[in-house]
């Protein structure tokens, strides 16, 4: 992804100063809940990163003030949470982008098994005996049985149209969950750019401030 | 830790325009677009390779001299007449281009749709948001 903003100078700085106040932070960070940088939730119970629209009122909603540094490191907490998260999908997803066409595979076998069956024919295959043989063999479609493997050792006998039925409503079902796992990883994406931005925003803001102190005390 | 491409702008190229609701709205349908469009690409590679084979199958059929031919569905081979072959690859590659075709006019749309986004987040934050691939 290529939306790193970098808003005036919001580099590896964040990073020193919140190591450095690590561990004095560590009681104050506690302070500092989920709730106040979340607001919401989407259909899953994925939280959203609070947009801020005032940082300064931001933090002075904490009592005492929060320190850029105290908000910094929550949003950075934040941040690593969802980017484990945004794994944990990707993983996900790969694991649907392998099952669909398996199921997609299956389907298109029992259909050209029913096609032989009302043709009459025999179907003639070499079917994978082990890993490297090929064995060859004559099905007799007739019946119009095939078996489905439902996974735990199990195997069921089904009509061509019944196991047509349960393969399609299989891939129906793993269709719609392949498309909320999408969903949620464009949702995370989004929380984790929000934080990012969050993080460089109140960065600048504590430069900015800083400065205008500077500015008027040399006064 | 996210990093910020380790750049840092001198003074007079700061820019101060507040980051409101709306772009961030905006640099998120970037990112999301981003993510999308490097997912379209993989894909059509995918599908124009596996249209590759369909084809080089079908000229290799062509080549044949009418003799029985094996049919790979799923994990196993099944024998079929040149013309049932020939059929099965024709449909497997208009299905294919199909889903090609597709493809390449989502990519010319996310392209648009960044552009237009790149325009006005250029135009507000100017060099402090940096928009492009690394």
């Amino acid at each position: 992804m290529s939306t790193s903003v970098s808003t005036g100078g919001a580099s590896t700085a964040p990073e020193l100063s919140a190591a450095r106040q690590a561990e004095a932070d560590e009681e104050e960070v506690a302070n500092i809940s989920l709730e106040s940088i979340t607001e919401g939730k989407n259909e899953r119970g994925i939280p959203a990163t609070k947009f801020l629209d005032d940082i300064e009122l931001f933090a002075n909603s904490f009592n005492p003030p929060a320190s850029s540094e105290l908000l910094i490191g929550a949003y950075s907490d934040l941040y690593s949470k969802f980017k484990a998260y945004e794994q944990q999908l990707e993983q996900k997803r790969a694991t649907y982008q392998e099952k669909l066409p398996e199921i997609e595979k299956s389907i298109s076998l029992v259909r050209h098994l029913k096609s032989k069956k009302d043709a009459d024919e025999t179907v003639i295959t070499r079917y994978n005996l082990a890993d490297t043989i090929y064995s060859k063999a004559e099905v007799d479609c007739s019946q119009g049985i095939v078996n489905l493997w439902l996974g735990a050792n199990v195997m069921l006998e089904y009509t061509y149209d019944e196991a047509l039925e349960l393969l399609i409503s299989k891939q129906l079902v793993a269709q719609n969950d392949y498309k909320e796992v999408k969903e949620d990883l464009t949702f995370t994406r989004n929380q984790i750019i929000t934080s990012e931005v969050n993080i460089s925003r109140i960065y600048n803001w504590d430069v900015r401030r800083k400065r205008e102190a500077k500015f008027a005390g040399s006064k | 830790m996210p990093d910020a491409d380790g750049m840092i702008l001198s003074k007079d190229e700061e820019n101060d325009a507040e980051v409101r609701r709306e772009d961030q709205d905006r640099i998120n349908e970037f990112g999301r677009l981003n993510a999308r469009l490097h997912e379209v690409r993989d894909e059509v590679k995918k599908l124009n390779n596996l249209l590759e084979k369909i084809e080089d199958a079908s000229t290799e059929l062509m080549m044949g001299n009418g003799d029985r031919v094996m049919l790979r569905l799923g994990e196993a081979m099944f024998e079929a007449t040149e013309d049932e072959a020939t059929e099965f690859c024709e449909i497997e590659m208009e299905r294919h281009q199909k889903m090609v075709d597709k493809l390449n006019e989502e990519e010319a749309d996310i392209l648009e749709q960044q552009s237009g986004l790149k325009k006005l987040l250029y135009g507000r934050f100017g060099k402090s948001i940096n928009l492009e691939e690394r």
